[in-house]
């Protein structure tokens, strides 16, 4: 008797709770969160989702949007494009606002129908594309694309090349869509600036050896290596390339290396530039304080403070449409697009700005390179704004 | 099966696909049922009904080739991408409408599958999966180079159909034109093997040489089995980019192409209904394990992350336990369910 009683009062109490949740949830800014956790990007998903949760635990503990708390679950959805659709239709169910996703899996398959169903999405794919307004209205990301990357990196290389003759560059790549997008824009680039172009190498993203495309690269002579992969397959095209003792200067695009590079390549990585989005953890920059404190004692990688600067944007953009009036899709994508040289504390290489026909966030690359295993900063690279390279 | 009292006196009856008043009533429920599915789902449930009969019509006709004509394909993925990019194509470079595209698509597709087919005339069982395998990749090299067409790495945004003025944009009113496409295409395969084509092609799943013995000429059936098992391919990899208003190369790799053939291997070879049967199991199956997952997550949120991990090794132990305790697939359990309430209470 006492243990039916027992039940009835707690089932009462999950009740009022369950009613509670209801209540609270209705001033609750809903918004997804796509993450890639236990999928074959998780190594650098994790950082990142990390990153955009923690900045929202702190807003929702800090006031949270003009005092509405926001209510982002995190949905790993392991790379598998058919649970990033699945869980799409359910955040349009539910009514979300706006969308942190991740790679350019769910990220392209999305593109579309975020564009249709009016739904901003802020990625961390970087495609350049992405910032064509034409074609996706709704993408948003916070970083430089792909192709400003390279450009970036050949313009550096360039500046600093002293020979009479003109420098031999090879892009290194695999087939995928992350790795193409952005040769086309690279190539005529290094045309621009008197590179000489040599024919191109493709290693796969789960490559474990690439000694034939080292030899190849060893006989065409090239000078410097774009390398467009993500951490693992650089690691193995460096490694390689050290062991048929090549001379060839790499740079890699900005998901092809980070911290964990040097228990990669193991020494391997001295002297290879990395394209990267955001300053090192305890960099000397105004908001470096603040996301120490939130991210605790240990350090982070860089993929982490992108994660964090992309939900303080979607959150700058949140309270500006809030205090407007309704929040819906289409007011907080009028918002972003308000953006102008919003200032993430140094946190990105440049201020953010987005317009309604050029979702370019900024131009600026840091331009880093390993040193006895560690990332030190050599240059911020900031290319024009041209308008023939939206979208290439 | 042939029950008590189940007389048939001419051949015509004998050939009739439902057989009596009670399969009718059954039948027209059921498709009743299926009409009203977007009146009852919404948002992600209503996406996944969609996706399953989408499935279904690829798995028809990958059962058509594989199951009925015992060719092994590894290629219906890529032949996925081949209907999928037609359309888009057609609709949105050559903006021609939705209802030419999906013809266009299946037809395209069919040709690509009897190049690729080619190798059957002479190769059989592993040789020719490999065979198809190759197909899978030459494909999948052509989406994403050759850019004019395919558009390359960035993929192309396609439209949802519209006639007069009215777009099928949401996933219900457009779940009504797949639904629609589907019943057609999967009445035609429960035809098709009641002709002499049909029975042809069992011919020559059963045992080739006799069959060319008796006349049937491999070349033209086996070839003519691998064009209708694309032109199927080629309409739901349409209807699949319509759908998702996307197409882009990633999404038809080698894996689609294993799905698919998991789907008719558990639904049941050489069976229309395991073949519909097959695209329901392999399409619900992750959604449940993830409802599941998250069920347990929230009540447990220390396994959490073991459960999300767990997902896919269950996801293989359901597969791996299915084809041990029903080998002939999910149609033979149907038929042992429905030969047991026929008898039903005396099955003596």
């Amino acid at each position: 008797m006492r243990k039916g009683m027992l039940k009835i009062v707690s089932m009462a109490a999950a009740l009022a709770f369950a009613f509670a949740g209801v209540a609270f949830s209705a001033e609750a800014i809903k918004v997804g969160h796509l993450a890639d956790l236990t999928g074959p990007t998780g190594e650098v998903g994790k950082p990142y989702a990390q990153g955009v949760q923690d900045y929202k635990n702190w807003v929702n503990s800090h006031g949270g949007i003009n005092g509405k708390q926001i209510d982002m679950a995190m949905f790993d959805y392991a790379y598998n494009k058919d649970k990033a659709v699945n869980q799409y239709k359910k955040y349009k169910e539910d009514g979300v606002v706006a969308i942190q996703g991740w790679g350019s899996g769910d990220t392209e398959a999305l593109s579309a129908m975020t564009g249709a169903d009016k739904i901003p999405y802020i990625s961390a794919s970087y495609s350049a594309h992405l910032n064509d307004t034409k074609k996706t209205p709704y993408n948003f990301f916070c970083a430089a694309d792909y192709t400003t990357a390279l450009r970036a990196g050949l313009k550096y290389l360039k500046e600093n090349w002293k020979e009479k003759r003109a420098p031999k560059v090879i892009f290194i790549y695999p087939n995928v869509p992350y790795g193409i997008a952005p040769i086309k824009g690279g190539k005529e680039y290094a045309k621009e600036l008197g590179f000489e172009v040599v024919s191109d190498e493709i290693v796969d993203l789960k490559a474990i050896e690439a000694n034939s495309q080292m030899l190849s690269v060893k006989n065409k002579g090239a000078d410097f290596g774009w390398i467009g992969g993500t951490t693992n397959s650089a690691a193995v095209i460096i490694k390689d390339a050290k062991k048929l003792g090549l001379k060839t200067k790499f740079f890699v695009n900005i998901w092809g290396a980070d911290e964990t590079t040097p228990r990669l390549a193991a020494g391997a990585e001295e002297g290879v530039l990395v394209m990267a989005g955001s300053p090192l953890h305890g960099a000397k920059v105004p908001g470096m304080k603040q996301l120490m404190q939130i991210a605790g004692s240990l350090p982070q990688v860089t993929h982490y403070i992108r994660g964090y600067t992309s939900m303080m944007v979607l959150t700058e953009a949140l309270k500006r449409a809030d205090k407007k009036g309704k929040l819906t899709g289409v007011s907080v994508k009028d918002a972003l697009e308000t953006l102008k040289d919003f200032d993430t504390g140094g946190l990105t290489p440049e201020k953010i700005t987005f317009s309604p026909t050029d979702h370019r966030p900024h131009t600026t690359v840091n331009i880093m390179e390993f040193q006895k295993g560690k990332l030190v900063l050599k240059k911020s690279i900031t290319l024009p704004r041209k308008a023939e390279w939206l979208g290439l | 099966m042939q029950y008590c009292g189940d007389f048939r006196t001419t051949y015509e009856k004998d050939a009739v696909i439902f057989q009596t008043p009670f399969i009718k009533v059954c039948m027209a429920l059921f498709f009743a049922g299926l009409l009203s599915l977007p009146f009852l789902l919404k948002g992600e449930y209503m996406w996944v009904a969609l996706q399953i009969v989408i499935a279904a019509i690829g798995a028809v006709g990958l059962n058509i080739l594989t199951g009925f004509t015992g060719q092994i394909s590894l290629g219906q993925g890529a032949f996925f991408g081949v209907g999928a990019y037609t359309s888009a194509y057609i609709t949105v470079k050559m903006g021609l409408s939705f209802w030419i595209g999906i013809p266009a698509a299946g037809l395209m597709t069919a040709m690509a599958g009897m190049v690729f087919g080619i190798p059957s005339l002479r190769l059989k069982g592993l040789y020719l999966a490999i065979a198809t395998l190759a197909s899978q990749f030459i494909l999948e090299w052509i989406f994403i180079r050759w850019e004019s067409v395919t558009g390359g790495s960035y993929g192309m945004a396609v439209p949802r159909p519209s006639i007069a003025g009215y777009t099928f944009d949401s996933d219900s009113s457009f779940y009504y034109i797949v639904l629609a496409i589907a019943a057609g295409m999967i009445l035609f395969a429960t035809n098709l093997m009641r002709t002499k084509t049909g029975r042809a092609f069992m011919a020559v799943r059963d045992h080739y040489i006799s069959a060319e013995i008796m006349g049937i000429s491999l070349y033209k059936y086996r070839l003519l089995s691998f064009g209708i098992s694309s032109f199927y391919a080629g309409v739901a990899g349409a209807l699949y980019g319509h759908s998702l208003k996307f197409v882009s190369s990633e999404q038809f790799g080698i894996g689609v192409s294993i799905v698919y053939l998991a789907m008719i291997i558990i639904g049941g070879l050489g069976s229309i209904i395991g073949s519909i049967f097959g695209a329901v199991f392999m399409i619900l199956l992750p959604k449940i394990l993830s409802v599941a997952t998250e069920m347990v997550s929230a009540d447990f949120p220390s396994i959490a992350k073991l459960a999300i991990s767990f997902e896919q090794g269950i996801f293989g132990l359901i597969i791996v336990l299915f084809l041990i305790f029903e080998p002939d697939g999910l149609a033979h359990r149907w038929k042992l369910i429905k030969a047991y309430w026929k008898l039903y209470p005396f099955s003596y």
